[in-house]
């Protein structure tokens, strides 16, 4: 687990991913497109789009080869998306785990909790600074619910630890596919004005 | 935060343990050398981990900008070895963890001996080698190992400082030893609880370093806030970018492979202003860059890619004049696959 935190540490304090993450990115990314190049004449602006964020939502949770959750997660989805594309592009020896591994989805019944909840609070007495603290608790969970539901694979995170962790490397992450897909877009412009 | 003063003066020491332990993408020459060093380094070994990171992970970044060469960090590394146990065992002793092994209680209560790293020895070997690990895994067998068993010792010795802190624990050890702080409850939950508590606020406060504008935010709600947006708008241009290339001429966003192998081909030359050519037809794409690149000058792409102290090594050839070229940077150094790749393709 540290070294998943410490790589990412060493990530984190440049602020910015490295440019041997780029490149990688880069090289998964276009053996994803490769795989797409025959079928794209007979193909919509949409259709397209979606094979291009699929590559390269692929080609970014590849990089990590499994070690973190959100990773994993966001193959089993592309997976569902499209198999054949995620199978060809992940011709590792991880992508059979990768796609059939999963693991038990955290769910709470909301009704439930908030109903037993209202009979824990009827018990106690309220001070001032319990109740501040109080909301201040609700708060703070409610965010990292959503949270949860941003980052891929996040209702599977048991703890907030390991959530606040995954949401660091795929900060990371996010920002290497951004810078990699912006270089690009702007090549393509360049090239198309000329 | 007294942590990071304390931490900036010792730049050298955690520092290989972390490359060493980290960063295996490195391929640090002589690894059987960094083992070796390793477990005289950590002679507390009990350091909190987790507390550690925000400051060395800056220290990181300042030895591998200093360091050019793998050769020269393991040289330093071995003349820190030494000197840096003293300072270790203080440290460890800030952190208020006491080891199991009944030699190292009275090291780590201030006393600076050598000696003590050899029971260490297996834990830290173990360590780099399991750089592999699943974190999962490794998480939740932390999260067993603090709630089952947490010796707390409640004297206060005088020549410790371990009023400060509460520790966090070392994922080698079955189990760990805690001293309460003073006036704090000093049951087993509240202790589990707290540390938990502070794995997750290091965590938070590297996250507010990494989305820019965090750090003046007071307040864990709000910061997240600001993380999900972040997030939010990441994704949203992830979208928006993958639609501009889709709407691009298919042609070309599926050739530009073989645009950006060309650049990738004389970048490696080291020839900035694209003078050599190895390709017929690249060749006007890649000139018509440039001159984009040139004239991007006076509005520097929003997206540049970092030209710091890490790149430095890497991009020593390019010192470029034009800041413009920063996205283009991606190509140098990158492997020989790619002009073979073009070469294929045409």
């Amino acid at each position: 687990m540290d070294h998943l935190l410490l790589l990412s540490l060493s990530l984190t304090s440049l602020m910015q991913p490295t440019s041997s993450m780029n490149e990688q990115f880069l090289k998964k990314w276009q053996m994803g497109l490769q795989i797409f190049r025959p079928s794209i004449d007979n193909t919509s602006v949409s259709e397209r789009k979606r094979a291009i964020k699929l590559s390269a939502d692929v080609a970014m949770a590849s990089l990590r080869k499994g070690t973190t959750c959100w990773s994993r997660a966001l193959i089993q989805k592309a997976a569902t998306q499209d198999n054949f594309l995620v199978r060809q592009m992940l011709s590792g020896i991880k992508e059979e785990t990768l796609i059939n591994k999963k693991l038990p989805k955290i769910v709470c019944h909301r009704k439930i909790v908030r109903r037993s909840k209202k009979i824990l609070m009827r018990r106690k007495s309220k001070s001032a600074m319990e109740e501040v603290a109080a909301k201040a608790k609700k708060l703070v969970k409610r965010k990292t619910q959503g949270l949860r539901n941003i980052v891929p694979g996040g209702e599977f995170m048991s703890n907030n630890v390991l959530l606040i962790q995954e949401t660091l490397d795929y900060i990371v992450s996010l920002q290497t596919q951004v810078n990699v897909m912006r270089s690009i877009v702007d090549a393509a412009d360049a090239g198309v004005e000329r | 935060m007294d942590l990071s003063g304390r931490f900036g003066a010792r730049s050298g020491d955690g520092v290989p343990f972390r490359e060493a332990a980290a960063l295996e993408s490195l391929h640090i020459g002589g690894g059987e050398e960094f083992r070796q060093m390793v477990p005289p380094e950590n002679a507390g070994g009990f350091t909190a981990l987790l507390e550690l990171p925000p400051t060395q992970a800056v220290e990181l970044l300042h030895s591998s900008s200093s360091s050019a060469s793998q050769a020269t960090t393991l040289h330093s590394l071995g003349t820190l070895s030494f000197p840096s146990n003293p300072l270790l065992m203080e440290r460890a002793s800030r952190f208020s963890v006491i080891a199991t092994d009944n030699q190292q209680n009275g090291n780590v209560s201030g006393e600076t001996t050598t000696t003590s790293s050899v029971p260490s020895n297996e834990h830290i070997k173990t360590e780099p080698a399991e750089t592999e690990t699943c974190d999962q895994a490794a998480v939740e067998k932390q999260s067993n190992r603090c709630g089952k068993r947490k010796e707390l010792d409640k004297k206060v010795k005088s020549s410790t400082k371990k009023k400060n802190k509460s520790s966090e624990e070392n994922e080698k050890l079955p189990y760990v030893h805690v001293r309460a702080r003073r006036g704090q409850a000093t049951d087993s939950h509240s202790l589990a609880e707290r540390a938990r508590r502070e794995k997750i606020n290091a965590r938070m406060k590297l996250l507010q370093e990494l989305v820019p504008g965090c750090d003046k935010i007071q307040g864990t709600a709000l910061v997240l806030d600001e993380i999900i947006n972040h997030v939010q708008s990441l994704q949203r241009q992830v979208e928006m970018l993958s639609m501009r290339l889709a709407s691009v001429n298919p042609r070309i966003d599926f050739n530009l492979d073989t645009i950006l192998a060309s650049e990738n081909g004389s970048l490696m030359d080291g020839s900035f202003n694209g003078a050599t050519m190895q390709l017929a037809w690249p060749l006007q794409v890649m000139e018509t860059e440039q001159s984009y690149h040139h004239r991007q000058l006076q509005q520097p792409p929003s997206q540049q890619w970092p030209f710091d102290g890490l790149n430095q090594p890497v991009w020593g050839r390019e010192e470029n004049q034009d800041h413009g070229n920063d996205h283009n940077n991606l190509m140098v150094g990158s492997t020989s696959l790619h002009p073979n790749q073009v070469k294929m393709e045409l």
